[in-house]
């Protein structure tokens, strides 16, 4: 059952076995497996319930309503953009239905460097296959890539670099190019479509419109505070309280560290908020003869990963395909006036094509700031830095290998490359300072990072808080480091791994 | 090169602006008095966020951002985009609104003009090449928190503005792909 906030005429009181703050990839997965063990479950969800009937495929809707601070959220200094859902599903409503693994390496370091025991890709393999078979996640046919896709595919091949075709989780997918705006047709299979309806037939009852605002943890029952908010003004319109036994905050990197902060919990070890990774990422834009249409068709079915991991440290970069609609193009594409203009007026013609780096050496941090909104700091480290530029570079040349007349950076001042050859000297003279190049983040991870040790981790293996037991946090927020792959996967089979572990061991847990 | 990383906080650029604001009233009354007499553009009625002379200056930055024959007016097939961020705004968070009322502050007025780029009048009151060279040295500034401020109006101004459908048809945008269509 989905109950909305407009749908509640007074301050709701309720106790259950189990609390989850939050509906996307990690809250949603623990409230199906937990509600199929036969747990009384109850979710809240700050953000709204929508369905098909409410994508209507453009970006002013998606933003103004499915979208974290209307698609607005930052980094205090505005230099790099957090794109988060916020709606019942969280961001699987809105993201690309990019279904990826974890790197077999970054689970190894993991367990190496961090005492993570049992999850290892063998621990995680049946979670791997069940979830892919639930979310009928499989590999675009050839036919199926977008022009901006096959810029890849085609452009990587041709330099003899890997490439690899993306699972997706979707079910006749009619290839709208609608992803990052909610799908119209049904055929994504995001959270709000699978794990949240099987959670709900087995009784897990969800608030959307439901915001927690403190935990408060005395004793084995926990009791979460908040309030349900009006649809439309979000305003405060009543108080809600849940006492469980069992809470798990499924917030997200950016909210659930922030809302542990506000409730005074989980952070003997000094690293609650800390250790934020971003897979920081920018863009090459192509510019091409033939049209590409980059926001129509299949978001992101390709990737370029031979630059991840390349010598074994453990970072590098990835490249995939990105759906620019226009005011995405707008607000990302360099310079403005004439220059801007000229660009947007080839709309159907340009190409794009992200870099994410697989972060080591860049400091992010995540507090509660004023007005009691998550405030984003993030220092992008040396190392990053060239490996930023690096991807950059191979970006431009797997765009010219594609065809591209011209391609370009999204630097604030406009950086063109005519040929290849102009390239590395161009971008060696470049400008890295905040707001000097377009940063982009759809993957915020690692601010209560799992661990053995709880003076250096937030969370155990089971994703339990080292410091209050019963209080768990299952989200993207528990990755010791960044993962070189889009992290929905991740995050759901950590959460249904956890969450049967809860399960197994719920009399333990509330005794 | 790389240049230094420090960043410009929310909260620091507050600050700053805030000492700024300061020495405004302080010394720089006269100007904005002056700043004020210039003829905006028509002023709808019914804003809610903007004062009359904040949508002008939104609007006039927002031309100048957006570049030429865009479709930005009050007129049925044009994009209010000030009138459109008047609405995005006074929905935003209390602190947002702060900043974004002194970042205009800041932005327009002679006096500020005049202490970054020993320009004599205010924004409103360039001639367009001027507005476009003014926009130009708070995009490449060497001050981080300029830098800040430009992307703020521009991310502001490109997102009102290619959200509106009316402006699809120039840029040659024909939405979603919808089933039976090639793709």
């Amino acid at each position: 059952m989905i109950i909305r906030g407009d749908a509640i005429t007074g301050p709701v009181r309720e106790s259950t076995d189990v609390c989850i703050i939050g509906s996307g990839c990690g809250g949603g997965a623990s409230a199906k497996i937990l509600a199929q063990a036969g747990r009384r479950v109850i979710v809240l969800e700050e953000g709204g319930h929508f369905t098909s009937g409410d994508f209507d495929g453009t970006e002013e809707t998606a933003y103004q309503k499915f979208y974290r601070e209307r698609a607005g959220q930052a980094t205090e200094d505005l230099a790099v953009t957090v794109l988060q859902g916020r709606c019942i599903g969280g961001s699987s409503t809105v993201n690309w239905c990019t279904t990826l693994r974890t790197p077999e390496w970054v689970l190894d370091a993991w367990a190496r460097t961090y005492q993570v025991r049992d999850l290892g890709a063998r621990e995680l393999e049946p979670y791997f296959d069940r979830i892919e078979l639930y979310l009928n996640a499989a590999p675009e046919p050839e036919e199926n890539h977008s022009p901006n896709n096959r810029i890849i595919l085609d452009g990587a091949r041709s330099l003899g670099y890997r490439t690899k075709v993306n699972k997706r989780n979707v079910r006749g997918c009619v290839r709208a190019g609608a992803c990052g705006l909610g799908c119209p047709f049904d055929a994504k299979l995001g959270v709000d479509r699978t794990y949240i309806p099987d959670a709900s037939k087995a009784g897990a009852v969800f608030y959307a419109n439901a915001r927690a605002e403190r935990i408060r943890a005395r004793g084995p029952m926990k009791r979460v505070e908040g309030v349900i908010l009006d649809e439309r003004s979000q305003k405060a319109r009543f108080e809600i309280s849940i006492e469980a036994p069992v809470v798990i905050v499924s917030g997200s990197a950016i909210h659930s560290p922030v809302l542990l902060e506000k409730s005074g919990l989980a952070n003997s070890s000094g690293q609650r908020g800390r250790n934020l990774t971003l897979h920081l990422t920018t863009a090459i834009v192509g510019l091409f003869d033939r049209v590409i249409y980059p926001g129509g068709g299949i978001p992101q079915s390709a990737l370029c990963d031979q630059f991840l991991n390349a010598n074994g440290d453990g970072g590098g970069f990835w490249i995939e395909a990105v759906p620019v609609y226009p005011a995405l193009a707008g607000l990302s594409l360099p310079s403005f006036g004439e220059f801007h203009r000229a660009m947007m007026c080839l709309y159907p013609y340009l190409g794009a094509s992200i870099v994410l780096v697989k972060e080591t050496d860049s400091v992010g941090r995540v507090s509660l700031g004023r007005s009691g909104r998550p405030a984003l700091s993030y220092r992008l480290g040396q190392r990053d830095r060239r490996v930023l530029q690096s991807g950059l570079e191979t970006a431009a040349r797997i765009h010219f290998a594609a065809g591209a007349r011209k391609a370009m950076t999204l630097h604030a001042h406009p950086m063109q490359f005519a040929s290849e050859e102009e390239i590395s000297p161009a971008l060696a003279t470049a400008r890295w300072g905040p707001n000097d190049l377009s940063l982009f983040s759809a993957h915020p991870l690692g601010t209560c990072r799992m661990g053995g040790d709880a003076r250096s981790s937030v969370v155990d293996g089971h994703c339990q808080t080292h410091d209050v037991p019963g209080l768990f946090v299952i989200d993207g927020s528990v990755t010791p480091t960044s993962l070189g792959v889009n992290p929905q996967l991740t995050i759901l089979a950590v959460a249904e791994k956890s969450a049967e572990w809860i399960a197994e061991n719920f009399r333990s847990l509330t005794s | 090169m790389i240049r230094a990383t420090v960043s410009t906080t929310r909260r620091r650029f507050l600050k700053q602006t805030t000492v700024g604001i300061l020495a405004l009233w302080g010394g720089g009354a006269l100007t904005v008095l002056r700043a004020r007499q210039q003829p905006p553009l028509a002023i709808p009625s019914g804003l809610t966020f903007f004062s009359g002379q904040e949508y002008a200056i939104v609007q006039s930055v927002a031309r100048r951002l957006i570049g030429p024959d865009s479709r930005i007016g009050p007129e049925p097939g044009q994009a209010d985009v000030a009138l459109r961020a008047d609405r995005f705004l006074s929905e935003a968070d209390a602190d947002v609104q702060e900043q974004f009322h002194q970042l205009l502050v800041v932005f327009n007025a002679p006096f500020f003009t005049f202490l970054f780029d020993f320009r004599l009048s205010s924004f409103l009151a360039m001639p367009p090449d001027q507005q476009d060279s003014y926009l130009h040295d708070w995009m490449t500034s060497t001050f981080s928190f300029r830098r800040t401020a430009f992307q703020a109006l521009k991310r502001l101004c490109a997102s009102m503005y290619y959200t509106d459908s009316v402006t699809w048809e120039d840029i040659e945008y024909t939405g979603m792909f919808l089933p039976g269509e090639p793709s």
